[in-house]
């Protein structure tokens, strides 16, 4: 018998309620489940389930109100803002569906900001910052601009900027949502492939032309798992 | 920053401007004159009766006191001093030999004239260094003649170069005051002739009060005139001078100092105004960098830095403008500004500080901002 491996996460019973006028408003009414090494998942529901709000719980953007989150078995939900940050930095990787670059800074640069934070020196951030460009196709694009780029090509300077420090999980929220059919498709095949070298992917997305490529679904609905939803195995 | 460097720069001009004037003057400096000791300094001359003699000067002289360094009595009238066909506009000053020591006046050519030369009305001169260039352009002074008021006078030193301006003995002439009695300025009243000061030179700085009580003790006796409110003279300190002057120009500084304050304050609120302003335009920046790993206190730093940035920026530009303003001083208000790589480093550490100071409350405010809804931020 081999031991099995921790999960990459593990959410317990996680609550997330947001402030309103006279009473609070629940988002997240108790959310549990594993994601182990390797796995590619949706994350799907109807616009206003909670989707957005789990995922930044999951990258340690947020704070669950209630319950427990443990990374790689390591309970994260109580850490300082400092070390938070940290931990973001270092286990997790973002794609933002509205890329998120930073316009002042060149490609190169975009992609060497979290190893900035993360203490690496500047030679060796700029070596890894430009391969981890060559790897989504982006070698010849180093000193532009994010402006002077596609659509898809900004969402793949995204993706070499949440791999920089190869994180344990990439987190995407409908990261193919800003673009047409084609480009959607060969974001995904780039995903794939990463999950096929071993790292651990989470979409969100409401399109089951994305949901259809990953082995697993997680449906979500009013804050809770669906449960009526199957899922895929 | 520019008004500070300007300002401070020109308050410290001032100061030392002063400073250097009276040490010129003399040291230990003591000035006996008429007037009456209710009356507002600066305004004895002119509409004042002369009732300070030469006897009151020998009287000094004699006392032996060896608290006093040396005694000048003056009398001065401002006459043309002719040498074959150049003539020149000149102060002439009757006095003793001390005035060489007393006033700071030691030659630089030939020699003061001595007491013997008092004592049997010699027909010497010392001349300013305005002088000997104007009527002996070509030729050494000291031995030639001058004619002043038609008597003929035998030159026996010049003076150095003094500059210009107050207190500078350029265009004097000093004789010996037994000749300038007799031959230039004769004076009709009866009784010992009036001088317009009396010059004592005291021996040490400490001596100084207690030589200024014993001499207006000595001075009330001599004119009869034992109530203070009666005195017909008054006795100056140089030192009390030059301090009340100071005190003057401390006000002025610290006045300077209050102005360029002002500026400061208003350029530290400008500075966090544009931070703020630059934080909430950035917020969406904020909240992706959060989001890559960026701890408060990267986000912090980062934000000052910028402000720092800001104000050293301004800082630099502000003592260009700052020296520009000195330079301009000193062509146009005949004031010396002191420049000092101190007060230009001190602004420079000021702007940096100020940029701290005043980047600080946005820079805290951007590190505390919320991950969640800065990256949602429009
Ligand atoms: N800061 C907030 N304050 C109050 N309510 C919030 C806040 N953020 C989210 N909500 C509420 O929480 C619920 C879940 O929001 P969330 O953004 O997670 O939905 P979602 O599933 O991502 O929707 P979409 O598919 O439209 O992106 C919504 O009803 C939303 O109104
Ligand atoms: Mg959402």
């Amino acid at each position: 018998m081999t031991p099995i491996p921790p999960p990459v996460l593990r959410l317990e019973e996680v609550h997330k309620s947001y402030p309103l006028e006279q009473e609070e408003f629940w988002a997240l009414k108790g959310v549990s489940f594993d994601l182990h090494e390797g796995e590619m998942v949706s994350l799907m529901g109807p616009s206003g389930s909670g989707k957005t709000t789990l995922m930044n719980i999951i990258g340690l953007l947020d704070r669950p109100t209630e319950g427990r989150y443990q990374l790689r078995g390591q309970d994260v939900s109580r850490l300082s803002e400092s070390a938070r940050a940290a931990v973001r930095n270092r286990m997790v990787g973002f794609v933002f569906q509205a890329f998120h670059l930073l316009p002042r800074l060149s490609v190169l640069e975009n992609v060497e900001v979290p190893l900035t934070y993360a203490g690496v020196p500047g030679r060796e951030r700029r070596s890894r910052a430009a391969e981890r460009l060559e790897k989504v196709g982006l070698g010849d694009k180093l000193g532009h601009r994010p402006t002077q780029l596609s659509g898809g090509q900004q969402q793949r300077v995204a993706v070499a900027r949440a791999l920089a420090l190869n994180p344990a999980l990439l987190l995407a929220d409908e990261p193919t949502g800003n673009l047409d059919t084609r480009t959607g498709a060969e974001i995904l095949d780039l995903f794939e492939e990463l999950n096929n070298e071993g790292v651990t992917v989470m979409i969100v997305t409401h399109e089951s032309a994305v949901s259809e490529r990953t082995r697993r679904i997680i449906r979500l609905r009013d804050g809770v798992l669906d449960s009526h939803a199957r899922e895929v195995a | 920053m520019a008004a500070v460097i300007a300002l401070t720069s020109l308050g410290s001009g001032v100061t030392s401007n002063i400073t250097e004037v009276f040490s010129g003057l003399g040291t230990n400096l003591l000035t006996i004159s008429s007037g009456s000791a209710g009356g507002p300094p600066g305004l004895v001359r002119g509409g004042v009766r002369q009732t300070i003699t030469t006897e009151d000067a020998e009287a000094i002289k004699e006392l032996g006191d060896p608290r006093i360094a040396g005694v000048a009595p003056t009398l001065q009238t401002n006459a043309q001093v002719k040498a074959g066909a150049l003539n020149a506009n000149a102060t002439v000053v009757g006095t003793w030999s001390d005035y060489a020591s007393v006033r700071n006046s030691a030659v630089e050519f030939g020699t003061f004239f001595s007491d013997a030369d008092t004592r049997s009305r010699k027909r010497v001169a010392v001349i300013g260094f305005d002088i000997a260039a104007e009527l002996y352009p070509d030729q050494e002074a000291s031995g030639q003649r001058i004619t002043i008021q038609g008597v003929s006078f035998t030159v026996v030193g010049v003076l150095p170069d003094k500059g210009a301006g107050f207190g500078s003995s350029n265009t004097n002439v000093f004789v010996p005051l037994s000749t300038y009695l007799q031959r230039i300025n004769r004076q009709t009243s009866v009784g010992a002739p009036t001088v317009q000061a009396i010059y004592v030179q005291g021996a040490s700085a400490e001596d100084l009060d207690g030589l200024v009580t014993d001499l207006t003790l000595m001075m009330a006796n001599r004119h009869g005139t034992p109530e203070p409110e009666e005195y017909d003279f008054r006795i100056q300190n140089q030192a009390d001078t030059l301090d009340s002057l100071n005190s003057v120009t401390r006000t002025l500084t610290l006045f300077l100092g209050a102005i360029a304050g002002i500026s400061l304050l208003v350029g530290g609120i400008g500075i966090m105004n544009i931070m703020l302003v630059s934080v909430t335009e950035r917020t969406r920046e904020i909240g992706i960098r959060k989001a890559l790993g960026a701890r408060p206190r990267d986000i912090l730093t980062q934000f000052l830095l910028e402000a720092v940035v800001l104000s050293a920026g301004g800082g630099v530009v502000g003592i260009g403008i700052g020296i520009g303003l000195a330079i301009f001083a000193t062509l146009f208000l005949d004031i010396t500004p002191g420049i000092a790589v101190g007060s230009i480093l001190v602004a420079f550490g000021f702007a940096a500080a100020v940029g701290i100071f005043f980047g600080f409350y946005p820079a805290q405010r951007a590190a505390r901002l919320d991950p969640v809804s800065s990256l949602r931020y429009e």
